[in-house]
């Protein structure tokens, strides 16, 4: 789903997105689309990152993905908050006119999970939340095509949207570990968890396939803009599938055992 | 290896409570949700580099409580700065903050660092380190921690071959250095408004008049000080965004929390201020116990600050390139001897 019209066809100025940008200290920007829907934001945030990381105008350092919006961090003595943003919006409607729409076609990966007590101990609390069986919740989750918004702290892949009937909340206490490879839902987003490390979201599963590794280049084979569709897998799979370095060919089911 | 430079093998003998390979951080990893990480307090790591002729961000050791030493069968150029400390080069003391001549089968001790948190160590040349998205800074979550140990050998890469001065045993440099000052008890930092500053009643006030105090809790991700806050009122659920480095985030508990360099990328808790760029580097020097008051100020004297603090630099810089010049010290900026033997 693009805002952005075919190419050489000239657009209403409604279509260029309404920039929002507020000073985050003196060396930072953050930048939002000021109306719409929450999903139009969504959209419209991860279409301004790809923008930002394209253009790089000058003076920008970095780029931090959040839900629906982008931190833009700059140097301060290059250019100012004013000069920054106005370069941001001409950046957005030059784009839009040249109606550029999802910059490439993203990867698929199918990642498969193993349910038990011990990898998921929020399943039940989930179940319960939204008012459906654990079976049902598993089943929303495959019937899910996700999309990788953003990687978020040490590039966990942040996805939506999970076809839950409701929101999952957060967990009321966080916890202060979860081991690498859990899969995590909060709202209807899913994450999975790279490293060990603290987190509020809840945990429904675990991947036995290795998502991130320093030691690969990139770290990553994902990246925002990809689609991901889990597939619960039985237990007796973990041993064959344990630490394979996720691919879009990590998981195939006609492997001969 | 150009014909000039030699191989140095570096002796840890001493590794104090954390010493790890160390530069500037990661430059645009953040988008891929990597930390910049990096030297908590830049500027003294970056003058580290700077007085021995290295780049600002070439690899030097950050270290942290105890004592650090080592030993050298080689001659090497040296600095140390950050906190107050005692630094000796077989048994002498030298002074912090100037380019210092370690003779061959030298041995170095930093030690009782005090007033501070951290101490930088630059070494003319090169350190062989590993590197990660472009930098050898710690990412200790993913697994790559750089910490020094005891009885590590270090390999460094270096054209400086002994400095021998007629009189004395260190040369008198006189060179502009930047040197924060670490004795007052009570720090001022200078701070600039954020989004939420207006919906918590009073906390510019609060800001502006008490005083606050680092606490234990303290990490590498933020510092936690206690003090009188307000919880800003009527914001709702604020989602996951980015946070930069220097935030003052109000969590639910009573207290405040300044994000630091390695910060998680998005947070949503309300954010009542930001410690301005110039500033930054001194809340990377803060030890639990450390007493600090806040100075508002607006985005154009933050700005002039951060200016000043870059334009002192430069100067040092260019000072120390034409003074090894001069005496026909390495400098990263001319790479002599190699070219004009080429």
């Amino acid at each position: 789903m693009s805002t952005y019209p075919a190419p050489g066809q000239l657009i209403p100025a409604s279509a260029i997105p309404d920039i929002k940008a507020v000073p985050f200290g003196d060396s930072a920007l953050m930048v939002s689309i000021a109306s719409g829907t929450v999903e139009e934001r969504q959209t419209g945030s991860r279409k301004l990152r790809e923008i930002l990381l394209e253009v790089r105008p000058h003076g920008l350092l970095d780029v931090v993905a959040g839900i629906d919006s982008v931190l833009v961090e700059f140097d301060c003595l290059a250019v100012s908050h004013g000069q920054l943003a106005q370069t941001i919006r001409l950046a957005a409607a030059s784009r839009s006119f040249e109606g550029t729409g999802p910059s490439q076609t993203g990867k698929h990966f199918v990642i498969p999970i193993v349910i038990n007590e011990a990898f998921a101990p929020d399943l039940r609390d989930v179940a319960e939340e939204l008012g459906i069986s654990k079976e049902a919740v598993l089943r929303h989750l495959e019937a899910s095509e996700l999309t990788i918004n953003l990687l978020a702290s040490a590039m966990a892949p942040m996805m939506g949207r999970v076809e839950f009937p409701g929101q999952v909340s957060r967990c009321k206490e966080p916890r202060t570990n979860v081991d690498p490879g859990s899969v995590m839902v909060a709202g209807t987003n899913a994450i999975i968890q790279p490293f060990p490390g603290p987190t509020g979201w809840k945990v429904i599963g675990r991947t036995p396939l290795t998502i991130c590794d320093i030691r690969e280049d990139p770290p990553t084979s994902f990246k925002p803009g990809d689609t991901v569709q889990f597939k619960v897998v039985p237990e007796s799979e973990w041993k064959r599938l344990e630490g394979r370095f996720l691919r879009t060919d990590s998981y195939t089911t006609k492997e001969v055992h | 290896m150009p014909a000039s430079e030699r191989s140095v093998t570096i002796k840890i003998r001493e590794a104090a409570w954390l010493a790890t390979f160390q530069d500037l951080g990661r430059e645009q990893s953040e988008a891929l949700g990597v930390p910049c990480g990096g030297a908590a307090d830049q500027h003294s790591a970056s003058v580290a580099n700077i007085l021995v002729g290295n780049p600002r961000n070439a690899t030097g050791i950050e270290i942290m409580g105890g004592r650090f030493s080592f030993t050298t069968a080689r001659p090497l150029l040296i600095s140390v700065t950050g906190a107050p400390a005692d630094v000796t080069v077989n048994g002498s003391k030298v002074q912090m903050w100037e380019p210092v001549c370690v003779p061959a089968k030298g041995r170095v001790v930093i030690a009782n660092a005090h007033g501070g948190m951290r101490n930088y160590l630059a070494i003319s040349g090169t350190l062989v380190t590993e590197h990660f998205m472009g930098s050898a800074a710690p990412e200790a979550r993913m697994g790559f921690p750089q910490q020094i140990s005891v009885g590590q050998h270090l390999d460094l890469v270096t054209a400086y071959a002994g400095f021998e001065h007629p009189y004395l045993t260190q040369p008198l440099f006189r060179l502009p250095v930047p040197v924060p000052s670490f004795d007052h008890p009570v720090w001022s930092i200078d701070i600039v408004e954020g989004p939420h500053t207006d919906a918590a009643h009073g906390i510019r006030e609060l800001l502006a008049a008490r005083e606050y105090t680092v606490t234990a809790k303290s990490n590498h991700v933020g510092l936690r000080l206690d003090g009188p806050v307000v919880h800003p009122e009527g914001l709702g659920e604020i989602v996951s965004h980015g946070v930069p480095i220097g935030a003052f985030e109000i969590p639910h508990g009573d207290e405040l929390i300044i994000l630091g360099r390695y910060r998680t990328l998005t947070a949503g808790y309300p954010i009542v201020a930001f410690a301005t760029k110039a500033s930054l580097p001194m809340l990377g020097q803060a030890r639990p116990g450390q007493r600090m008051r806040f100075r508002w100020v607006g985005q154009e004297e933050a700005v002039e600050s951060q200016h000043e603090s870059q334009r002192r630099l430069s100067l040092l810089e260019s000072r120390v390139q034409s003074l090894f010049g001069a005496i026909d010290l390495p400098h990263h900026s001319r790479p002599v001897a190699a070219q004009e033997a080429a």
